[in-house]
């Protein structure tokens, strides 16, 4: 093994929490601390006293007042049936969905949390050998499983061998074996330098760095693990009923800190004006995806809060006949007017209460090595004098213009209409999700697509699916961003390949190759209760989260 | 009589099979489930994993082949989506859905039988209108608006039931009225025809010259007839609640099969689109044979003409 960089993890910051819990209780200030020396033995304890009863009423960690016992339920109207394939990291299929269950139960060795994308969590830190092929993994002492078992690098390696979610075959072809060095260091080494290592291993993309409870495991079955399942994370499993309610509680030995709130319940509730009646009630604390005039609704509800978080998922018109020469849509210019010809501040406006990020690339704001491009301004009568100048001052009809039936009619439907006022004809035809996805990936699709994705990954990972040539849903692609493709897949050096990641994303945007609209906010209402809610702490998770740093709002 | 039963069981048993057949075909028309339980953009590697884990790589014949298998063994096989046995998930669906469906049956009949009487009995006056109102509002609208309106009326503004979920008699209400009030309206309709036909039968007329007093002519002699056809009516209608319940389980929220076939459809999980369809046809199928059967033992000119 080479030398090492070692990655050390950061210090615990109190300023991932939102603002107003802080308020709420005034910060300790150093001039505070010289006023405390200053004065009398019997004022400095008085002083002394109130200070620990604000910090406990802050839940700041200290003294003894921190590890006050944890107390209340906090409830979550949740949008999509609960399943017990969440309960288990090995079976992450790639969505996000089951993180939301994943950070209450389990722990990870790094997994992004407020303010790192990468938080050293079960793992204290790592190192990265300097020929990009060993990462070594050197673990937290004393973390306990909520069966009380210790955590052990045994588990870290069991837990990546027994990984068959999404990118599972990907990820082990690259390592070539882990190794236990001892209790509490284990060693990945991979067959060949693979700078996306990290990026797969220790995000959302998979749920191998999620470690479960080797013993357990092979003591339960997998069926019974997920029957009953056991993690490292700050609560545990109680009730689950499929499709229905999950219930958990606060387990005080979490080794990052205990958590505030004693019982979480996530109640699936299909319906989203049931969900927004529920939280009118009081029934749940957070309502997940209230939209349209209904997230009006929760803006105009005493006492509640609409509260918008992102995931990497954004939204973006796909030409397909732009590499055909007699199709206008092969003149850059009429893809260029496309782009300046639609109002994404207006389809946020009316779709999203404002909320949503406006788009100007395929790959999403918040994702690794994206390149901010130059917004495309809202000018018609610009659009308009580029489709003259390409041929088309009458406009010409495109077919349709073709989306699933969620994004595709909400979205595209305003979309339409924009580009009909510069002449583009198209006829909007929504399809059925699973339809729309087997005819897209199938390369049938013609006129215009109402593209969208969610996937984990990175920029890189966005390329490969939608812009280079074999992609899954690559229509077509430019042999400079072939080329510039294959050059970053085995740079090793961070700072080069975002150079060309940079100039890839560039060469898209000079070409109007694609035509990015929106980044759609996944709206949430929140009630009175819960004081720290936990939505948007990490960036690019859409749920509550950490679930230990949540806290019920005192009486 | 055996023979009759034996054609009857053979008919119910052939009715099944093809439904089975026809549901397992009509399932795999709807698409490709990996669609759904991936993020569009996933790698084809990671779609033919998922493929290959339920079976789905392989041949149509070779998936029914082992449906059928599995079938008569008792298994209906695994959820794509929860992953564990459809069974044990609609097992513990199932006393969800029957409680709501007797609850609401037992609104329907509690409203639908007193007002199909009442209209009957003044008919063409004010409480048949009345009740002619009822029952087309009931008919006409749809349960989910319904549902939706009781939420915000009884959850919302006046604070008394909760909005959705299970366990107590006061999450049962709403369902069960949004539910029941389609199937009051179809009682109401039978009752209220059916006591008019008896009301003007000679034996109720009869009655009625012996100068017995009107209640008892009512409650005696013409309501005991007029309710035949109703409770057997009730009784298929009591099956058919628990298999159209989908649109107010969902609203509600509540945990029962209709749900659970809404979710199935939704994700296209095959496996308990398969098993809901296939049980709850099973049910229907078997209730249509008990009164087939029930109806040959009331009548002979039936098993004698079929």
């Amino acid at each position: 093994m080479e030398e090492t960089a070692v990655i050390r993890p950061r210090r615990r910051r109190l300023t991932a929490l939102p603002a107003a819990p802080r308020a709420a209780c005034p910060p300790l200030r150093p001039a505070a601390e010289g006023t405390v020396a200053r004065r009398s033995g019997r004022s400095t304890a008085l002083l002394l006293l109130v200070v620990l009863l604000l910090g406990t009423t802050a839940g700041l960690p200290i003294g003894p007042a921190a590890a006050a016992a944890p107390e209340g339920q906090a409830t979550w109207a949740v949008h999509i049936a609960l399943a017990p394939t969440w309960f288990d990291p090995a079976e992450t299929s790639g969505i996000i969905t089951p993180f939301m269950v994943l950070y209450a139960l389990h722990d990870a060795l790094v997994k992004p949390m407020p303010g790192n994308a990468m938080t050293p969590s079960l793992a204290q830190s790592w190192t990265q050998s300097k020929d990009g092929l060993v990462y070594e993994f050197v673990l937290r002492k004393n973390v306990r499983f909520h069966d009380g078992e210790v955590m052990t690098a045994e588990d870290v390696k069991f837990s990546f061998e027994r990984y068959r979610g999404a990118s599972a075959a990907m990820l082990k072809s690259k390592v070539a074996k882990v190794e236990v060095i001892d209790p509490l260091r284990v060693r990945f080494t991979l067959k060949q330098a693979w700078p996306d290592f990290m990026a797969f291993y220790a995000t959302p993309a998979t749920g191998a760095a999620w470690i479960v409870p080797k013993k357990y495991v092979e003591q339960v079955g997998e069926e019974g693990f997920k029957k009953a399942p056991v993690g490292a994370g700050p609560y545990k499993f109680v009730a689950f009923k499929p499709g229905v309610e999950l219930t958990l509680e606060a387990f005080e030995q979490y080794w990052r800190k205990a958590p505030s709130v004693k019982t979480l319940v996530l109640r699936t509730i299909p319906d989203e004006s049931t969900r927004l009646a529920a939280l009118k009630r009081g029934e749940v604390d957070v309502a997940y995806s209230i939209t349209g005039p209904l997230a009006e609704e929760v803006k105009r509800g005493p006492g509640l809060k609409l509260v918008p978080t992102y995931f990497t998922f954004t939204t973006w018109l796909v030409f397909p006949d732009q590499w055909d020469p007699k199709s206008p849509w092969h003149d850059q210019r009429v893809r260029l007017a496309a782009n300046l010809a639609i109002d994404r501040a207006g389809i946020n406006s009316a779709v999203y209460l404002g909320l949503s990020k406006l788009s100007y690339s395929f790959i999403p704001q918040g994702m690794e090595y994206y390149w901010a491009p130059p917004p495309y301004p809202y000018d018609p009568k610009r659009a308009k004098q580029l489709m003259a100048e390409a041929g088309y001052p009458n406009g010409f009809e495109s077919g349709d213009l073709t989306g699933d039936t969620i994004y595709g009619v909400a979205i595209g439907e305003p979309v339409v209409n924009y580009l009909q006022q510069i002449g583009i004809r198209l006829r909007l035809r929504p399809m059925e999700r699973v339809a729309f996805f087997k005819e897209y990936g199938e390369k049938r699709l013609r006129g215009v697509i109402f593209s969208g994705s969610g996937a984990p990954g990175n920029a890189p990972t966005r390329f490969e699916q939608y812009a280079v040539t074999g992609g899954r849903y690559t229509y077509g692609s430019y042999p400079d961003i072939d080329g510039l493709y294959t050059e970053q897949v085995n740079e090793m050096n961070p700072r080069a390949r975002q150079q060309i990641l940079n100039k890839l994303q560039q060469l898209v945007h000079d070409k109007a190759m694609f035509g990015p609209v929106i980044e759609p906010a996944f709206l949430n209402g929140v009630g009175p209760r819960l004081e720290v809610h936990g939505l948007g702490l990490i960036a690019n998770h859409a749920y509550s989260a950490p679930y230990e740093d949540l806290r019920l709002r005192r009486p | 009589m055996k023979q009759y039963i034996a054609k009857r069981v053979g008919y119910a048993l052939i009715s099944l099979v093809l439904l089975s057949v026809t549901i397992f075909l009509l399932v795999r028309l709807t698409g490709d489930p990996t669609v759904l339980l991936v993020e569009p953009g996933a790698s084809q590697a990671d779609m033919d994993a998922i493929r290959r884990q339920f079976g789905l790589d392989q041949s149509l014949w070779v998936q029914y082949a082992r449906f059928v298998t599995s079938l008569v063994r008792g298994d209906l096989g695994h959820s794509f989506y929860y992953r564990t046995p459809v069974l044990d998930l609609y097992l513990s669906r199932l006393p969800h859905s029957l409680l709501l469906a007797v609850a609401a049956m037992t609104f329907s009949l509690v409203i639908g039988i007193p007002t199909g009487i009442i209209a009957a009995v003044r008919v063409n006056r004010w409480w048949d209108s009345a009740g002619k109102v009822f029952a087309l509002l009931g008919l006409s609208l749809p349960s989910f608006w319904v549902g939706l309106l009781l939420i915000l009326f009884f959850s919302v503004y006046l604070g008394w039931l909760p909005s959705s979920g299970s366990g107590s008699l006061a999450h049962l209400l709403m369902p069960a009225f949004a539910l029941g009030w389609y199937f009051a309206a179809a009682h109401m309709r039978l009752t209220r025809s059916s006591m008019l036909d008896v009301l003007g039968s000679e034996y109720v007329k009869l009655a009625r010259l012996k100068g017995l007093p009107e209640a008892l002519v009512i409650s005696k002699h013409a309501f005991k007839n007029a309710l035949i056809p109703v409770l057997t009516l009730a009784g298929i209608n009591l099956v058919i609640m628990v298999n159209v319940a989908v649109v107010v389980e969902t609203v509600f929220a509540w945990p029962g099969i209709g749900r659970l076939l809404y979710e199935g459809i939704a994700f296209r999980d095959f496996p308990v689109v398969q098993a809901t369809v296939i049980l709850n046809g099973a049910m229907v199928v078997i209730v249509s044979l008990l009164v087939d059967i029930l109806y040959a033992v009331i009548d002979p000119r039936i098993r004698l003409t079929r």
